[in-house]
């Protein structure tokens, strides 16, 4: 059993003026250099233990970290320090991108959420993430500074574990954006806590779904899932269903259930598997459903 | 009767400094040469220690002191018994105390100059165990060949209660329906908002001082004196502000390991306050949770639903240590026949010995358990019947004259009538007439499907004070100051404000009957070396008990006063009427409580059948409270224990797997937050004066907690058509209940 000890362990806060020198840092000193935004997720694991990071590299307001922009041409970018809190109030967010701020919504606390970012949300690559199905069914891409300069990383191929994504040590995530969304879409994210407000998710499930012709349906969707495998789960078949088929009821539960089958949940405090594998099925059709309602012509 | 005082809702006296954060809790409390204490919890359910090695941590630089089993005079304590070892290892000469017999079981205690000091060098410590087979289950401890966990109890029962009344073998054949069940109840933490801590230091009198939050400071310093080996008078015990205490706090945290570094500090010539403070993860390990229970019920009643014979049997997990599990047990072999007359009875009671943390107090005390089987036999009886759950509760709830399962009746005056009647009215309920009247009272549309709408409704009662034989009573005193008038009064008491209003209630009582405003009237509080024993913070008994006590003292100072006395200072010790234990011999009468209090309540939810969470909408509960001394403080306690035991049935889900805990945190334990709470709760006081009570107070602390999880329930199944026996009512439960996983 782990032993907690009080407050955080020894570290040297670091500080620096650009983004290189912190990219350089940080790949100078790759497994002793973490950087941190809110530190909601960093700190935490530094008290009980599980990170020992001997350098905190603190790399908040750098270069234009702090700004939410939209560009009716290109969409949307939201900094990687901007806070949940913002992105909810954003009017942006919530006229063009609503499920950002929906998601956002369910993380934790409104105290925490004035720490907590999307970004760091992202980068933390929990499988529980709250933000990351709104920010895949957008079809987000983070923006990287890394040692060899600024990269897009998107994210669909960006996680890789639990708490594992594609980063290299030297690398800042700076932003995270999003293109305009498709003409006629509705998204929704909802989760499944313990409790009304606070818990983690025990399943949580993103839809957004659009007219397409070019889809045999004449729609698409695109689904994302929290809680349920090693790391955010977009359910390809299902989505891959709600294009193929003409949108009816049956249709929708049958991707709901291709939803549950693509699932490796665990069993854990919150939840058993089996419950998990039923919500998402239980899940994906009322979300999917719901968007279906605002989406037919 | 009118009053000037009570009767009315006061403002808080604390409500200010704990606003505005002035208020000192013990973990407030700092001093510029103070040292701190890490405990090193064992964190293995059983095993026996077999050596420490301490060498290192004490050769860390800021250690003062590395304390082990060895250095405790006499390494034992416990409120009902002295079976728990202070630190647990080999060398103290107290046998048995080698062994660590949960995971909280306190090892070592390092003393250094700062709390991460003290962290680290807590973690250099190496200790060598021999693990031992660990008993995670009651039944499995019961076996005859299960190892023995405490030489004083065979079989590893630590109580056993038996209640015969008539006789129930040969009377099944006279019932036209028998409803049996087996309950299941779980562990609660009482995840109070202060986890525990404490300072101490020697006094300008060289007493050992200890500021800590408790419930009983009399009780800490006798504990405390026993394991030191120290006459009490050489002991100190100050409550600070309490955050919260629910019965967790009874028994001893950090109280003697505190005491014990401070002597053995100054045995070294090191006079300085030691300070501890302990984390949430500490705090759940570390303190005893409520009882879990297994509660076999079958009930025989006739087809007009008059109740005949009950047969119960209760097991209870007791732990590692007996707590207060004995006293606990006593509760629910009462309550798990619920507030009706059987003629028939035979209830037998057991606590056993786990390797589990220590089943403690909790308010209810064992009642939540007994009513929870009881309510849930009533409902399916009703249901059985085609009754309303009004009614066959109004046919058979335990009046003046009929007796309880011990063979007398309850003294003090029995408003379960009345209470099940406002209850019922304000929930909307038929007072008569089949089940099929029982629809859920349409104050609002029904929502759609996949939710389903439920009513449901329960009944309970629960005694105020420990009794059982024991002869409760409280301590107070007044002195009067002035000269033609009362310029001043200093009013002395000692119960503990564990964040429920005591010291506003006990001014309001002193004030009325000194027919004083309450500013004139000063408050000397919790502190053994000023005041004696008002008892503890808990049966739901401190406002009868010591509100008799500071009527009684400030009747007699103002006696005083009129004989000219100046200043009048009275003290008075009120003793409580005589009680008596459970009889030896079957069917013996016994009287094991002077008081009681009473409740009903009713429920309704919304299910939703499709992920199996639980919103609950509406919560009546009516209290008979004999008199309201702060209304808003009685409300408080309503609405406080309705949350509560929400919890409890709903969403609290404390897990154990072979001893160790998987729920340490306030992360993975979940208590209700503000939006998982009762939409709206509807406070009914009752008042029907216990003429023993101060000015006809019975008790609240406790009763609204009773009869909330079978109401809530009965509500589930009103809204699906399935019974659960076993609880929390978590979402997987719900759905399971329902075959849909």
């Amino acid at each position: 059993m782990h032993t907690p000890t009080p407050g955080l362990p020894e570290f040297d806060y670091v500080k620096l003026t650009s983004l290189a020198a912190a990219s350089q840092f940080l790949a100078e000193h790759a497994g002793e250099a973490r950087p941190f935004m809110g530190g909601t997720d960093v700190f935490v694991r530094m008290r009980d233990g599980f990170w020992k990071e001997k350098y905190i590299v603190d790399v908040k307001g750098l270069d234009g970290m702090d700004e939410i922009t939209f560009d009716p041409a290109t969409g949307l970018t939201i900094g990687a320090s901007v806070n949940m809190n913002r992105v909810i109030a954003s009017p942006e967010v919530n006229q063009h991108y609503p499920v950002l701020a929906e998601a956002a919504h369910t993380v934790a606390s409104y105290q925490l959420r004035t720490r907590a970012t999307i970004v760091g949300n992202v980068c933390n690559a929990s499988p529980a993430g709250d933000t990351i199905g709104a920010c895949l069914v957008l079809n987000g891409t983070l923006r990287v500074h890394g040692v060899d300069g600024v990269r897009e990383e998107p994210l669909s191929t960006f996680f890789v574990g639990p708490g594992q994504t594609v980063l290299k040590p030297g690398d800042i995530a700076t932003a995270v954006s999003f293109p305009l969304p498709p003409e006629g879409y509705a998204a929704r994210y909802i989760k499944l806590g313990r409790n009304a407000i606070g818990d983690l998710a025990i399943v949580g499930v993103a839809a957004l779904g659009y007219p397409d012709s070019s889809a045999p349906s004449g729609y698409r969707f695109r689904l994302a899932l929290a809680s349920v495998a090693p790391v955010p789960l977009v359910p390809t078949q299902a989505e891959a269903i709600l294009a193929e088929k003409p949108i009816t009821e049956a249709t929708i539960a049958e991707a709901a259930r291709a939803a549950m089958d693509a699932c490796t949940p665990i069993d854990d405090v919150r939840g058993s598997a089996r419950y998990r594998k039923l919500m998402v099925r239980n899940l994906t059709r009322k979300a999917v459903t719901e968007v279906w309602e605002r989406i037919k012509g | 009767m009118t009053y000037r005082t009570i009767g009315k809702s006061y403002p808080r006296i604390d409500a200010i400094g704990k606003v505005t954060g002035t208020t000192l809790y013990p973990g407030d409390r700092n001093y510029d040469d103070e040292l701190w204490m890490k405990i090193l919890f064992a964190r293995r359910p059983h095993a026996r220690v077999l050596r420490i090695d301490t060498g290192q941590a004490e050769a860390l630089p800021g250690v003062v002191a590395v304390l082990t089993a060895k250095d405790v005079p006499v390494n034992e304590y416990g409120l009902q018994i002295p079976d728990q070892p202070v630190l647990c290892g080999p060398g103290s000469g107290k046998e048995g105390a080698d062994v660590v017999r949960f995971v909280g079981d306190q090892v070592a205690l390092v003393i250094a100059e700062s709390e991460k000091i003290a962290a680290q060098a807590r973690d250099l410590i190496r200790v060598e165990y021999e693990d031992l087979p660990v008993l995670a289950d009651p039944r499995q401890a019961m076996a005859p060949d299960a190892y023995q966990l405490h030489p004083h109890a065979p079989d590893n029962v630590a109580a056993h209660h038996r209640v015969v009344k008539g006789d129930v073998d040969s009377i099944w054949g006279q019932c036209d329906v028998i409803i049996e069940g087996e309950y299941r109840t779980p562990f609660q933490e009482h995840a109070y908002l202060q986890p525990e801590a404490g300072t101490a230091y020697l006094d300008e009198e060289n007493r050992i001082t200890v500021h800590v939050a408790g419930q009983w400071t009399w009780e800490d310093q006798q504990q405390i004196a026993h394991a030191l080996n120290l006459p009490p008078e050489r002991i100190r015990v100050i409550y600070d502000a309490i955050g919260g205490a629910f019965g967790g706090r009874e028994d001893m945290s950090v109280q003697i390991v505190l005491a014990l570094a401070v002597m053995r500090l100054a045995e070294r010539g090191v006079r300085r306050p030691v300070k501890i403070i302990w984390s949430r993860e500490e705090s759940i390990i570390g303190h005893c949770k409520r009882h879990p229970m297994t509660i076999k019920s079958k009930w025989g009643a006739t087809r007009d639903g008059v109740l005949i014979a009950a047969e119960v049997e209760v097991v209870s997990d007791a732990g590692a240590y007996m707590y207060t599990s004995n006293k606990v047990l006593g509760n629910t072999t009462i309550t798990c026949t619920g507030p009706y007359e059987f003629p028939n009875v035979r209830v037998n009671a057991y606590a056993v010995y786990t390797n589990n943390l220590p089943g403690g107090a909790f308010r209810g005390f064992g009642a939540p358990q007994g009513h929870f089987a009881a309510e849930m036999q009533m409902n399916k009886l009703a249901e059985a019947l085609g009754m309303s759950p009004v009614e066959i509760r109004l046919k058979n709830v335990l009046d003046d004259e009929k007796t309880l399962s011990v063979g007398t009746p309850l003294p003090g005056g029995v408003s379960l009538k009345q209470v099940v009647e406002e209850a019922a009215r304000a929930g909307g309920w038929e007072m008569a007439g089949g089940a099929e009247k029982n629809s859920p009272h349409p104050c609002s549309p029904a929502p759609p499907p996949p939710r389903f709408r439920g009513r449901g409704f329960a009944a309970g009662f629960k005694n105020v004070g420990f009794s059982f034989g024991y002869q409760e009573n409280s301590w107070a005193k007044v002195a009067l100051e002035g000269d033609a008038e009362i310029q001043q009064a200093t009013l002395y008491i000692a119960g503990a404000d564990v964040g429920q209003g005591h010291h506003t209630a006990m001014l309001q009582i002193a004030a009325e009957t000194l027919t004083l405003p309450t500013d004139k009237i000063k408050l000397v509080v919790s502190d053994t070396a000023v005041t004696q024993s008002s008892g503890s913070a808990s049966a739901s008994r401190l406002t009868f008990l010591a509100g008799n006590a500071v009527k009684g003292a400030a009747e007699r100072a103002l006696a005083r006063w009129q004989d000219e006395e100046r200043p009048a200072v009275a003290e008075y010790t009120y003793l409580a009427p005589k009680t008596t234990p459970f009889a030896e011999v079957d069917g013996e009468p016994s009287t094991p409580n002077f008081a009681y209090g009473y409740v009903a309540q009713s429920v309704e939810v919304e299910v939703d059948t499709e992920t199996g969470t639980i919103h609950v909408t509406r919560v009546v509960s009516a209290d008979d409270v004999g008199k309201a001394i702060n209304p808003r403080q009685v409300v408080g306690q309503i609405e406080g224990s309705v949350v509560q035991a929400q919890g409890y049935a709903v969403l609290e889900n404390f897990q154990v797997k072979d001893g160790y805990v998987l729920t340490p945190h306030l992360s993975t334990y979940l208590i209700p937050g503000v939006l998982d709470i009762p939409d709206r709760v509807d406070s009914i006081i009752v008042e029907h004066p216990d003429p023993r009570g101060p000015y006809g107070v019975r008790g609240v602390g406790e009763m609204p907690f009773l009869p909330l999880t079978p109401a809530l329930i009965a509500a589930v199944h009103d809204a699906t058509g399935v019974w659960f026996d076993d609880f929390p009512l978590t979402p997987e439960r719900v759905l399971r209940g329902l075959s849909k996983i």
